[in-house]
């Protein structure tokens, strides 16, 4: 079984230190009116925003397991 | 390392002749489409979504990829897809601030933009950093594909009795030729054409390739089991070898590589901006992020994985030993009959074109913009018609594509030393892009954010980035989450985390003392002394760049002298710029976006959505740039007079390349018409008989 330095620990890592970028992001968007939830294509895009970031960390995280396991 | 020579036989070289002919066939069609710069540089802002996501898999795809990425594939594995499933974190910025502001301010280039959110010394300064950015990138392109044609040409032969050594360098200067004359015709139609047609060979190519493999290996189990399991995990060791490791790689591709593809990237925004609204833009770059890099990162890594499979079943049929750089090559010739073969390298550098010539056009579209029409602008007071104008700058860019086509072999030296590509582009990367990262992303969301900030944090950051090269111990040192030191290449990657810091920490400790930067320029402008005391910081700026950039002191006293010059450049700039945060910042950071969109349109936004419909044409007289629908066809688009509309061909397939964007005038009685000028039909190259469908854009 390979070491966590080569599984888990770089996903929490980009997960972790490139999560608060993400949440950065969209916190400061908000904040500053790029989006505009009345906006319907706005709320759309925000939808598919938050969707890609988790479809990136289940994708991973199928990767590492499949490594691992099968 | 074992190298290879004269791979492939003689009908794989007649594919490649056809393929090249045919794509050059096709890109010289779409040229026709070139009728003003705005057209070579931008396409003319018409396009679909997805005919740019697809043009945009080319430049990603086909830069470097295929060479570098197997490299790493063969070394460590499925790692190799690191960098192409970590863009995410930034599409929030990008798809909600910086695309919109790109578009809205019909800014032309990133330097252009510098010139309208601070100050015309900034453009300076970024068109300096961008064009050093840029040229290097097409660099990399020339190292790439001369790496990749290499081992198909024999070490040597003789053509009229006259003898020839066939070397990288050498190669490398033929490609440039045929790349460089390719580009200064073409123009960013053409591009975006063959980059089309490209997206999809590639793909194909890409995937050929994986089937091949996996056939020759006895089929996808065995090809499974084969890898070890170190070779399936998707990330790199966390901190070891320094020559790829997943931290480093992190911060050097997922942060400063992300930012700098996504913000300053001219090559891939100059796409964005030929699409035809904000929103076929977020919908291309979306794609191309969620689906396409995945898709991406097998198609250009899997030689590698086939290559490490094949050693370990065979190492006499692949040593372990080859050199990475080779393996895509090595990995095509024994998977593939002849002729196919020739058509996976053609495919392969026929991508490669595709990434250089988008970089050279868009290097000329900087050039066009930040010093042909700047300095122009400051020589002659001669006043000239938009065509001649137009005509001498089409000229004009042409001339610098081929200058920048040369420039990008000179870089091809210094990169060739490095031991793969893939190490070559990764200390690019982390070395060039932190100051215009930072400088772009905090001037788009710090609306504090100032000129003396930005300049401080320019001047600032590149001397301690140069001090990290002088003394990567201990400078960079602390930064290295363990990473190992290399002597020969210190902290290729992890260097970005360095170079990233010490240019947020200049831009950070300008801005929050600009209040006391502004108290002690107004004491200086209150001396008796005052040129003399401003002159004497302007002399102590550049002794002690000098100084840094030479290394003429011990390290310490470089780095108190690098706060000092910071010191300095801010007061410098505050005497002698004036910066109105207000002016400077309206419609052109996320804060104010909504000017920036009536900016664009030039009055108030409609925003009340409408129908699309679909008219027949008719020619009306005069040319003004307005066209009239009916009364009822005015009502269902929601639309009103003076709104900005867009009206192109039906026929969907053809991604906007028959479209034009124009102004709503005054209505008339005839339902399901409308009237548009000579002017309107010869840009939307409209056909007779054909209809057109029209959308109210705002």
């Amino acid at each position: 079984m390979p070491s966590i330095y080569y599984t888990w620990l770089p996903y929490i890592y980009l997960y972790g230190v490139g999560g608060l970028f993400f949440l950065s992001g969209l916190i400061i968007v908000k904040k500053a009116g790029g989006y505009n939830p009345l906006n319907k294509r706005h709320r759309y895009w925000w939808k598919v925003t938050i969707f890609g970031f988790f479809y990136f960390m289940v994708l991973h995280a199928l990767i590492i397991l499949a490594a691992l396991y099968l | 390392m074992e190298s290879h020579h004269s791979l492939g036989t003689s009908s794989d070289w007649i594919v490649m002749a056809v393929y090249f002919i045919a794509i050059l066939a096709f890109g010289a069609y779409f040229s026709k489409y070139n009728r003003t710069t705005t057209d070579f540089f931008f396409g003319g802002r018409r396009f679909a979504w997805w005919l740019i996501a697809m043009s945009i898999v080319a430049t990603g795809v086909g830069s470097h990829s295929f060479i570098k990425y197997s490299a790493k594939g063969f070394e460590a594995g499925f790692s190799s897809t690191m960098t192409y499933i970590n863009d995410w974190f930034f599409v929030p910025f990008f798809i909600f601030g910086w695309l919109p502001i790109i578009v809205y301010t019909k800014i032309r280039s990133i330097p252009e933009y510098f010139e309208k959110r601070f100050s015309p010394i900034t453009r300076f300064f970024a068109t300096f950093l961008l064009l050093l950015y840029m040229i290097g990138y097409v660099g990399i392109g020339f190292l790439t594909m001369g790496k990749a044609i290499l081992p198909l040409l024999p070490p040597e032969f003789t053509i009229f009795g006259f003898h020839f050594n066939v070397t990288l360098m050498g190669l490398v200067i033929v490609i440039a030729l045929i790349i460089g004359i390719y580009i200064t015709y073409g123009g960013q139609t053409a591009v975006i054409f063959t980059d089309l047609l490209q997206g999809f060979i590639l793909i194909f190519t890409g995937f050929l390739v994986f089937l091949l493999g996996i056939d020759y290996l006895g089929g996808f189990g065995v090809f499974w089991n084969l890898l070890p399991t170190e070779w399936k995990l998707p990330f790199a060791h966390f901190n070891n070898p320094p020559g790829f490791n997943f931290v480093g790689i992190f911060w050097q591709d997922g942060v400063a590589g992300s930012v700098g593809f996504l913000f300053m990237n001219m090559g891939l925004i100059m796409r964005f901006m030929a699409c035809k609204s904000v929103d076929e833009s977020r919908k291309a770059a979306t794609f191309n992020i969620l689906f396409m890099l995945p898709l991406s990162a097998i198609v250009v890594g899997n030689a590698g994985w086939i290559g490490k499979a094949i050693s370990v079943a065979n190492p006499s049929v692949v040593p372990p030993d080859t050199n990475p750089d080779a393996i895509f090559v090595v990995v095509a010739n024994i998977i593939s009959h002849p002729g196919v073969f020739g058509f996976i390298m053609a495919a392969l550098t026929a991508a490669l074109m595709s990434t250089v010539d988008t970089l050279l056009n868009a290097t000329a579209a900087v050039y066009i913009n930040d010093i042909h029409r700047p300095v122009k602008k400051w020589l002659t007071k001669k006043i000239q018609s938009w065509k001649e104008e137009d005509k001498e700058e089409l000229f004009s860019a042409r001339i610098a594509t081929a200058i920048f086509t040369f420039l990008g072999v000179l870089t091809v030296i210094p990169f060739s030393k490095f031991p793969t590509v893939y190490e070559a582009h990764g200390y690019f990367h982390s070395t060039l892009t932190p100051p215009l990262v930072v400088a772009i992303f905090l001037g788009v969301f710090w609306k504090r954010f100032s000129n003396s900030s930005v300049i401080g944090t320019l001047v600032g950051g590149v001397a301690l980035m140069i001090l990290g090269m002088y003394y990567p111990r201990p400078l960079i040192e602390f930064f290295d989450h363990g990473t190992a030191f290399d002597p020969k290449h210190p902290y290729t990657y992890i260097g970005a985390l360095y170079n990233l810091f010490v240019c947020v920490l200049f831009a950070v400790l300008t801005t929050f003392t600009i209040k006391q930067q502004l108290k002690i320029v107004e004491k200086i402008k209150n001396s008796p002394n005052h040129s003399l005391i401003m002159a004497s910081m302007v002399v102590a700026s550049i002794v002690i760049f000098l100084l840094i950039a030479f290394n003429l002191l011990p390290m310490i006293v470089l780095v108190i002298l690098t706060f000092i010059m910071v010191f300095f450049v801010v007061i410098v700039s505050n005497y002698y710029i004036e910066y109105n945060e207000e002016e400077k910042t309206n419609g052109l950071t996320v804060w104010s976006i909504n000017k920036a969109k009536e900016y664009f349109k030039g009055s108030k936004i409609n925003d009340r959505e409408g129908e699309k419909i679909k008219v027949n044409w008719k020619l009306k007289e005069g040319e003004d740039d307005t066209i009239h629908f009916s009364k009822n066809d005015m009502k269902r688009m929601a639309a009103e007079v003076g709104d900005l509309v867009y009206i192109s061909d039906t026929r969907k397939y053809l991604g906007g390349l028959k479209s034009c964007h124009t102004v709503y005038g005054e209505p008339h009685d005839e339902d399901g018409v409308v009237y548009i000028s000579r002017e309107h039909v010869e840009q939307g190259q409209f056909v007779k008989g054909h209809k057109l469908i029209a959308e109210k854009e705002m």
